[in-house]
């Protein structure tokens, strides 16, 4: 249906295009009746915004596209949030340092348990991702005693949610940075191959003598590591780690990786998409609130939109099969 | 068919195109009531859009189409229900998460909303006994069944229906020699009550034994229709390819005396399933496995593949023992084993991906090759002569004939040292069938030890130098040289003494 004279790499399709067409059409719309949309303040800081649910959408593809789900990423973030500001109100010079490291490392441990539930024990990922972030969830109330967790972030966490290089936010360059590198992974190496191949067909990838086990416990660590970076910087933006910081962005993420194209039965898709999906849910969410409609109203429209948007994606698909 | 009854079906000046794609061209064709009328011509011919087209999948681009005299436009399947038109399918339509008796009842007549009508149910469990499937219980899930139990469930559906017009799609690949005899006096015993059959298989003895008029399809038209026996198998094959293939099978040769061991099974067991067995493969061999569906033959192949856990016994290739650890281990050079399964659509190939992509699955894992370079597979893709519009297009795009050359030159690639195929011309087209004979025979010549399993007792006899037949998880007969009967086979599989004959029904 497109006419192009020559040839687009394979990962821009109308899928991964259509959130980029619907943020457009959002940030044009709303700025007939709101002027400062259209200024440079607010967009750039929405690309802020943006980051934080960007960084755990990355990780959230990973698992998308290998045909599996992560329902822990609320407690992962929050747990890798606590563990980070712990460290980094500690006082120690060497345990500030380590604070970020140690968050990567916690949602590492997070994302490995994940894979091995779902590889060896075979339990499918919606229930045992989502059982994990149950059992996150009682560990830090048992660790902070149900109160807000003390502690603060550290001056790079800060500096990585809040600063900015050269006019553009510090956070959305990193996750920019995150984008590009499992996109490389994802396009240059075997296991974004295999990845891809195992949401479409598991049993053909294993038959072909590929050990899907790791391939599949690898995505869920990523999954695991991306979370823990959306809770650094949320915990860098806050200041601080609070409970439940992580719940309100469970179903924004799955959201705009659907949104960006990525089916959600695994196989096709890509991280392009999903940074389309992202921004679209960021901008969606912002223009309904700086309309001042209220709460009710401005869930009811959030949810009726992505509704519409998934529908569309799923026509399209539907209709070309 | 004396003085010509009215036809149940007939279509006039039938074309059907898809894009630029000719599928039928001006086809006239009739089936009479009391006729089992077979259909034959390679994958492509059009039998399957002729077969749609009389059940109402799709309609014409051009054409009548009549049922019972009167012109009719089915708008779908559902319309050609009503006309009493039952199809059978190649794919098989069972809802697998369904028990057998929800799936008899799905779209049966008399049930719409509300209570199910239960009647048929006696009929078909009837059904089933008389065509070997005892075991299958109604209350059973249709994932539980194996493949052949499930065209055997797909058939009884049919059949329950009360068809006036039973077309038949492949209907018996999966299910072996004996099970299809008895499926056979049900479909002949509904023939003398007057339901038309329509038959489409691959398999000669089969249309041999069961037809009664033939029609040959070749490129979207029908070739000729005679009635069964009129020509021989070389005469048919030639209208079918319309060019003379002189040998389906390619010629044994006589095993040099000192051919090597190449795979050596010693004692190898999964039980219950496969009990200790013990054969040997040599250099230049190709050792067939044979035996009724679900003998143990296949989780055989399977366990040599490492893909069984807990298997017994040993295993050695080229006199080194090897571990079953799982097929990574398995496609290493310094194991060299490939395994094409027995499902290709499902197991075999990832049908979202391209050509390529499958293509280079398998070598990707091996470090010694560059699974990126088109010329690790160029050479089989040319000696099985794959047609394709570019090795980009998914391979959904192909049909199901050059989708097993893929999965051959995926593994091929890797130049296996031993090669287990699962059935790998089930449903497949007379042409890629030889074609892939020859590959295999050219293969053995080479050095490769291969392991065929096989339904078709035709390959076990022609390509196979010596055969191997199951019974309950065991080897009850290996047979080569003048042996190599279908006599003897069909006799091991039973598990009865060759000399006491084959009961016919």
């Amino acid at each position: 249906m497109m006419t192009l004279t020559r040839p687009l790499p394979s990962w821009i399709n109308l899928e991964a295009l259509l959130p980029y067409i619907g943020t457009l059409l959002l940030i044009l719309g709303a700025s007939t009746a709101f002027p400062q949309v259209l200024s440079l303040d607010y967009l750039t800081q929405q690309l802020q915004i943006a980051a934080f649910l960007g960084v755990l959408a990355t990780g959230a593809t990973i698992v998308i596209l290998l045909g599996h789900i992560d329902l822990s990423v609320p407690w992962t973030l929050n747990g890798a949030a606590i563990v980070a500001t712990a460290m980094a109100g500690s006082g120690n010079a060497a345990l500030i340092a380590l604070a970020i490291p140690a968050a990567i490392l916690f949602g590492a441990a997070v994302g490995a348990v994940n894979g091995l539930g779902v590889t060896i024990l075979r339990i499918p990922s919606m229930v045992w991702t989502l059982a994990i972030n149950s059992i996150l969830l009682g560990l830090a109330v048992l660790n902070t005693g149900g109160f807000n967790p003390r502690g603060e972030s550290s001056a790079l966490m800060s500096w990585l949610a809040t600063g900015s290089i050269a006019g553009l936010p510090v956070s959305f360059l990193f996750w920019m940075a995150v984008s590009l590198a499992l996109a490389l992974v994802m396009t240059r190496s075997g296991f974004g191959r295999y990845l891809r191949s195992i949401g479409y067909n598991e049993k053909a990838v294993y038959l072909s003598g590929v050990s899907t086990r790791s391939v599949v416990v690898g995505a869920f660590v990523i999954a695991g590591v991306c979370s823990a970076l959306g809770g650094v910087l949320l915990a860098g933006y806050a200041n601080q780690a609070y409970q439940s910081m992580g719940d309100p962005f469970l179903l924004p993420t799955i959201a705009a990786v659907v949104i960006g194209g990525t089916s959600i039965l695994g196989g096709c898709g890509g991280l392009f998409g999903t940074i389309g999906g992202v921004l679209f849910i960021t901008i969606l969410n912002s223009v309904l609130s700086v309309a001042q409609i209220s709460d009710a109203w401005r869930s009811i429209i959030f949810g009726a939109i992505i509704l519409a948007m998934l529908l569309f994606q799923t026509l399209r698909r539907g209709g070309r099969t | 068919m004396t003085d010509l009854p009215t036809p149940i079906v007939s279509i006039e000046a039938v074309t059907k195109t898809f894009g630029a794609t000719v599928a039928l061209k001006d086809v006239d064709f009739q089936c009479f009531p009391g006729e089992v009328h077979a259909i034959l011509g390679e994958n492509g011919a059009g039998k399957s859009t002729l077969m749609k087209t009389i059940s109402g999948v799709i309609r014409p681009t051009s054409g009548v189409l009549r049922a019972g005299g009167t012109p009719v436009t089915f708008k779908g399947p559902g319309d050609a229900l009503r006309a009493g038109f039952v199809c059978m399918y190649q794919e098989l339509s069972l809802v697998p998460d369904l028990s057998v008796q929800e799936n008899l009842l799905l779209g049966a007549p008399g049930s719409r909303l509300g209570r199910l009508d239960r009647s048929p149910l006696a009929t078909a469990r009837d059904l089933l006994d008389r065509i070997d499937g005892q075991d299958i219980r109604l209350g059973a899930k249709v994932s539980d069944l194996t493949l052949a139990e499930c065209q055997q469930v797909e058939i009884v559906k049919a059949l329950i229906r009360k068809p006036k017009l039973l077309i038949l799609d492949e209907a018996t690949s999966a299910l072996n020699a004996s099970v299809v005899e008895k499926v056979f006096d049900l479909i002949r015993a509904q023939r003398d009550e007057g339901v038309a059959v329509l038959f489409i298989s691959h398999r000669f003895h089969e249309i041999e034994a069961l037809a009664d008029r033939i029609s040959v399809f070749r490129n979207g038209q029908r070739v000729e229709t005679f009635p069964n026996g009129a020509h021989d198998y070389a005469a048919i094959i030639d209208m079918m390819v319309g060019q003379r293939i002189d040998e389906l099978f390619p010629a044994k040769r006589s095993l040099p005396q000192d051919a090597k061991t190449v795979l050596d099974v010693a004692d190898f067991a999964w039980q219950p399933e496969v009990k200790p067995t013990s054969f040997t493969v040599k250099a230049g061999q190709i050792v067939g496995l044979g035996g009724l569906d679900g003998q143990g033959q296949s989780r055989l192949l399977q366990g040599l593949f490492g893909l069984l856990r807990g298997t017994e016994g040993t295993l050695r290739i080229n006199g080194a023992p090897i571990p079953t650890t799982g097929p990574k281990a398995a496609k290493q050079a310094n194991i060299g084993l490939a395994y094409i399964p027995e499902d290709r659509k499902a197991d075999g190939l990832i049908q979202d991906q391209s050509i390529m992509e499958n293509l280079d699955l398998a070598a990707m894992g091996r470090a010694d090759l560059a699974a990126g370079d088109v010329a690790l597979y160029a050479g089989s893709l040319d000696r099985l002569e794959l047609k394709h519009g570019g090795l980009d297009l998914p391979v959904s795009s192909l049909s199901g004939g050059n989708q097993q050359k893929v999965v051959l030159a995926k593994w091929l690639a890797l130049a296996p040292k031993v090669l287990l195929l699962a059935d790998p011309t089930r449903g497949i087209d007379v042409k890629t069938k030889t074609q892939i004979y020859t590959l295999l025979r050219e293969l053995a010549d080479a050095g490769t030890a291969i392991l065929l399993l096989s339904t078709d007792y035709e390959e076990l006899i022609h390509l196979c130098d010596e055969t191997h037949i199951f019974y309950d998880g065991a080897v009850t007969r290996s047979l080569s040289g003048d042996d190599l009967s279908a006599q003897n086979i069909i006799a091991a599989s039973l598990n009865i003494p060759s000399d006491g004959g084959v009961a016919h029904a």
